[in-house]
């Protein structure tokens, strides 16, 4: 087999996974689960055999055509997509093998299952698609698994209203991407990478409008509300849709259209980066709920990623000569990556945690953990190490691409998101202090038990690779092979820039971390709430705010038009011009259905005024 | 015919270009054969022997199909083989083979003699493959009086019901009428045309041939105009055209189901076959007058037969009238054939997945329908989907087909037909057919609403009503041959290749 057939077996292996499950093994949760987490170790191997093999191609076919305009479904395996699927498939295995355990009593194991498999197709999809229509396509159906598997519990009302506010607010990002993606047919006559690639139209409005569906996708601001009420689905859900893959979609996407870009939209797309990254990390500090946390943890680390790619190119030496490097692909890949790993193990860890304790999220009801479950506390331990910035730790690296790419570009930004560091390991020791240290605060945590080898393996490995994903882009022979081109875009800090970017991360690390450690108490209260009330409530208001505007336009303004296009619909349309004409039409057929009288008299004569209509027609009377 | 001619027509082999014709009529004599020496017992398998007559005939043709002997005129230019002659026999051999099937479903019910029903399904499928290759008007009228008279005894076959032989009788009147005012079309073209002597020859105004060149040369001619007109008249009662299409849905009602799919079909399709091939032979040169006459019949036909077909709660009157609004879009079909070709092969095409939609549709009214079946109502298709989710599925896809549902055949059919309109610049008619086709869809969703959504009612207190009997369930045969004709309406709309390949030649 060639390796294009690797990728679209890749591709539909998932798919046949789901369409197996959703037809026959509706009833069979635990064959349901084994097949679709074989096939989920199944796309990691193939990953992993395809992004070792070194090749990289590119091929399509016609789909549909209408005259001039055509749509072809491709897939471009290069390094970007290369490397995005070994995320996908590596760590959705991982996440598949942790469901095992943790989806083990559920009563819907089967369409949890198959909505995982409908996941893995769709992104898969994203991930090879070799141009924008295909991607919108695959984009819809991740949005469309993603309303699924919040919804997984179903009966409870506030999941019904994520998934349904997921959704919808993700059609207003894309609204925005379709129109893009028209209007680049539009200016280019086609939507290929690589064909855009080699000619396209510079505009500001393409790749802004592009950026709506990565806004809507990857929760930028204004449309960041959905993400963390996305966490009312099951935690490996969260941790594989909603930290991992498809809220990266975005950022992936915004790489592959980076031919597209204009220095204006690059602005505009890091101001709306930074900000979000600051926002999230301001309201993660005040959320009791242990999911909450990480999603906005979350948020801000997207944040950090557009910011990233936002803050563009930077002209480096290279054999004597000034060349530009498109340094924000770089360092926001090299963040989704590792990203990908800590968060998926922190989400994973938060799993482990829930499940231990029996179903109970609030972290004030926890506390003394470390020693109840070692090895969730030890892996847990490394991802907040991972993500606060810890030297030698795979976040470390990512983060330091960032600032150092902030630092030489915009010092505004440079210092927001340093602030925003601060807050990142502010409120991930908040999170660790309180949750694993201390003493047991409720029944719950008392007794609460580590989670078996199948929840405790993926977390290991995911572990290992907090550890060493950074490094590997760095400093190993695997990493040429591993990343290719998007490893050697990284921005590298040199010299004093390199000292400067150091002591700037450890300071940060440090005062946020230490502050939270010496701050909080492993207590039942929130010790900020008690001490700095205002400050408190402040930052609560500020999360809230946007619910708030988001709730009086969708009562006051939308609802009132949606009535009024009601009543059109219901007096105008259906009323008079439907109903109408099916009233006339119904009458008109009564009428020729009494023509039918069942005379043969009368039918004789119908036949003898055809002859003479006929016999006058030939003699030309008219 | 001189008595040199009969002896070389006797000694030539033109006879085996009839073989498939001969072969029926053969074979319908040796049903009747075959009653009288056989014991009563055995005379259930009568009917299978008419089937695999009818299926080796049809397998014979299809194997020698690439063996047209194009425009070769046979038996001093009576029969003339050609391309469309050839389509036309497989679709009149398929369409009798599933008459065949309905019929023993159906007329076990009724007590009635069975075997001539055969004997006459096969003789009128005989003639109408000779109608549809006929090159004089000689043949063609006693080809179409044979399937005429067929029709008057198949129509009132069930002759213990007064709703049988009443549709008889009207037909029977009203066929008489129509063939009246064809042969008086004829003898109008026989008396315009005269004798005309060429090379030692003597050709009338019976032949195709030189009825064409003496409207070529004389394009005014008053008498000829008329008659061609009332020849049309005459097929527009096969095809039920406006204003021939008022004995359409009372003579659908109460012909037997199996007649009444026949005279849906293969009748239609002979109107349409000869129809084509008179406006594209003997009557081409009268294109300016017929292209206006045929576009009003089409257009009138299509209203007509759509709005009254709305009101309509008797399936077999809701076939009949629908079936006169498809007769419509045909006529648009030949409309558009005068300027665009391959629209012939469109109106074939159509009349293909016509067969296949309604043979379906009649399968499943011959099981749902009791010993009585003209009385058969949309209400009693309530429940239809749930008692037998099979017959219901059947109906969805076929009466989805009929109303041109994609993506069913039927979809593809219309379609292909309204391209060719477009093509042709019909506009006009192309919108009188869209309004048609919205209109059929509320009669056919009505049907489809009936057999799978149900109604609740209150059950009628104190006049307790004995409950409809359950539907029959089709047998394994039954099932087949349904299920071949659901899957082939599903397949054609997807891939049209095998059928558009054959009929539209590029």
């Amino acid at each position: 087999m060639t390796a294009l057939n690797h990728a679209i077996l890749a591709l539909l292996l998932p798919l046949a996974s789901a369409v197996v499950i959703a037809l026959f093994l509706r009833q069979r949760g635990a064959v349901a689960s084994w097949l679709s987490t074989g096939v989920a170790g199944a796309i990691a191997a193939l990953s992993i055999h395809l992004l070792l093999g070194g090749e990289r191609f590119e091929s399509s076919v016609e789909w549909l055509r209408f005259g001039a305009f055509s749509v072809s479904l491709g897939v471009k395996y290069d390094d970007l997509a290369a490397l995005m699927l070994f995320i996908v498939g590596f760590v959705g295995f991982l996440i598949h093998l942790f469901s095992l355990g943790y989806m083990h009593d559920d009563k819907a194991r089967a369409r949890f299952f198959g909505g995982l498999s409908i996941f893995m197709f769709s992104m898969i999809g994203i991930v090879l698609a070799d141009n924008l229509f295909m991607i919108f396509i695959f984009w819809e159906l991740v949005g469309f698994s993603s309303w699924l598997l919040i919804n997984h519990y179903h009966e409870k009302q506030s999941a019904a209203d994520a998934s349904k506010k997921a959704f919808i607010v993700n059609r207003v990002g894309d609204f925005g991407f379709l129109l893009g993606i028209i209007m680049c047919y539009w200016a280019n006559g086609t939507v290929n990478f690589t064909e855009l690639g080699q000619d396209h139209v510079f505009s500001t409005a393409i790749p802004l409008l592009l950026f709506c569906g990565a806004m809507g996708k990857s929760a930028q601001m204004p449309l960041q509300v959905w993400l963390p009420d996305a966490m009312e689905g099951p935690t490996p859900v969260s941790a594989l849709i909603h930290a991992a893959t498809m809220v990266a979609a975005g950022i992936f996407m915004l790489c592959r259209i980076n031919v597209l870009m204009v220095p204006q939209a690059l602005e505009v797309i890091m101001w709306i980066g930074t900000i979000t990254a600051l926002y999230a990390a301001l309201c993660a500090i005040v959320q009791r709920d242990i999911k909450k946390v990480l999603a906005y943890s979350t948020l801000s680390q997207l944040g950090y990623m557009v910011a990233a790619f936002g803050l563009g190119s930077i002209a480096v030496e290279h054999g004597g000569h000034q060349m530009l490097l498109a340094a924000g692909v770089g360092a926001a890949m090299f963040h989704l990556t590792t990203h990908a790993f800590f968060k998926a193990l922190m989400f994973l860890g938060s799993g482990s945690v829930i499940h231990g304790c029996h179903h109970e999220q609030d972290i004030f009801k926890m506390g003394g953990l470390m020693k109840k479950m070692p090895v969730t506390f030890t892996t847990f331990t490394i991802g907040v190490l991972a993500i606060i910035g810890m030297p030698a730790f795979a976040g470390f690296f990512s983060k330091d691409a960032i600032l150092y790419l902030a630092m030489t570009k915009n010092t505004a930004v440079f210092a927001i998101l340093a602030f925003t560091a601060v807050l990142t390991s502010f409120y991930m020791v908040r999170l660790w202090k309180i949750t694993f240290l201390g003493e047991a605060r409720s029944d719950a945590a008392k007794h609460a038990h580590e989670s078996g080898l199948v929840m405790t393996l993926p977390l290991v490995i995911l572990a290992a690779l907090s550890i060493f994903g950074g490094t590997w882009f760095f400093h190993s022979g695997i990493y040429p092979k591993l990343a290719g081109t998007v490893a050697l875009l990284i921005p590298e800090a040199h010299g004093s820039a390199h000292t400067t970017i150091l002591l700037v991360s450890l300071a940060v690390m440090t005062v946020g971390g230490g502050a939270a450690l010496l701050f909080y108490k492993s207590a039942a209260t929130d010790t900020l709430e008690e001490k700095f009330r205002f400050g408190f409530s402040v930052l609560t208001g500020l999360k809230e705010s946007f619910d708030r505007v988001y709730n009086y336009y969708v009562a006051k303004v939308q609802q009132r038009f949606a009535m009024v296009l009601n009543f059109l619909e219901q007096i105008v349309l259906a009323g008079a011009i439907i109903r109408g004409l099916a009233g006339f039409a119904g009458l008109v057929g009564y009428g020729a259905r009494a023509l039918y009288t069942g005379s043969l008299h009368a039918y004789v004569y119908w036949f003898l005024l055809g002859a003479v209509l006929l016999w006058a027609y030939a003699a030309g009377i008219f | 015919m001189s008595t040199e001619l009969l002896k070389a027509v006797a000694a030539s082999n033109e006879w085996w270009a009839l073989g498939p014709e001969i072969i029926l009529a053969c074979a319908a004599l040796g049903l009747l054969v075959l009653e009288l020496v056989t014991p009563k017992a055995q005379h259930r398998f009568i009917p299978h022997a008419a089937g695999m007559a009818l299926a080796v005939v049809l397998a014979g043709v299809a194997l020698n199909f690439g063996k047209i002997w194009d425009g070769e005129e046979l038996f001093g230019g009576l029969i003339r083989l050609s391309m469309p002659g050839q389509v036309a026999r497989v679709f009149f051999l398929l369409s009798s083979l599933l008459v065949c099937f309905l019929a023993t479903v159906c007329l076990p019910r009724a007590r009635v003699p069975r075997v001539e029903f055969y004997h006459l399904l096969l003789v009128v499928t005989a003639a109408l493959m000779l109608l549809a290759q006929s090159n004089h008007f000689v043949m063609f009228f006693v080809a179409l009086e044979t399937v005429t008279i067929g029709f008057y005894i198949l129509v009132s076959y069930y002759r213990e019901r007064a709703s049988s032989l009443e549709a008889g009788l009207k037909y029977l009147v009203l066929g008489a009428l129509s063939s009246a005012i064809l042969l008086f079309g004829i003898v109008l073209l026989y008396g315009a045309v005269g004798r005309v002597e060429a090379g030692g020859v003597v050709h009338t105004g019976f032949e195709f041939g030189t009825v064409l060149t003496f409207l070529r040369e004389n394009p005014g001619n008053f008498l000829a105009t008329a008659g061609a007109l009332l020849v049309i008249g005459g097929v527009a009662f096969k095809i039920g055209a406006f204003p021939f299409q008022i004995w359409v849905p009372d003579v659908y009602q109460g012909a037997p189901t199996p007649v009444t799919a026949f005279l849906a079909v293969s009748s239609k399709a002979a109107g349409f076959a000869v129809l084509l091939l008179l406006v594209h032979g003997a009557f081409a040169p009268l294109a300016g007058v017929l292209v206006p006459v045929l576009s009003l019949l089409a257009a009138a036909t299509i209203i007509f037969g759509n709005l009254s077909a709305l009101t309509q709660r008797n399936t077999k009157r809701l076939m009949g009238l629908s079936g006169v609004a498809h007769a419509g879009y045909l006529l648009i079909g030949v409309v558009a054939s005068f300027t665009v070709p391959w629209a012939a092969g469109a109106v074939w095409f159509y009349l293909f997945t016509y067969l296949l939609a309604s043979m379906a549709v009649f399968g499943v009214m011959a099981y749902v329908a009791g010993p009585d079946d003209s009385g058969e109502e949309l209400d009693h298709y309530a429940r239809l989907a749930r008692e037998r989710p099979f017959l219901g599925a059947v109906l969805a896809v076929g009466v989805g087909s009929l109303a041109g549902i994609p993506p069913l055949a039927g979809f593809m059919g219309k379609l292909l037909l309204f391209v060719a309109a477009f093509h042709a610049q019909l506009y006009g008619l192309l919108a009188v057919a869209v309004v048609g086709v919205v209109i059929s869809i509320f009669y056919y969703f009505g049907w489809i609403k009936a057999a799978w959504f149900e109604i609740w009612t209150p059950p009628a207190a104190g006049t307790d009503s004995p409950a409809r009997p359950l539907p029959a369930g089709p047998k394994w045969v039954g099932v087949a041959a349904l299920a071949l004709l659901t899957f082939a309406t599903v397949l054609l709309g997807f891939f049209q290749a095998p059928l558009s390949g054959w009929l539209l030649p590029r």
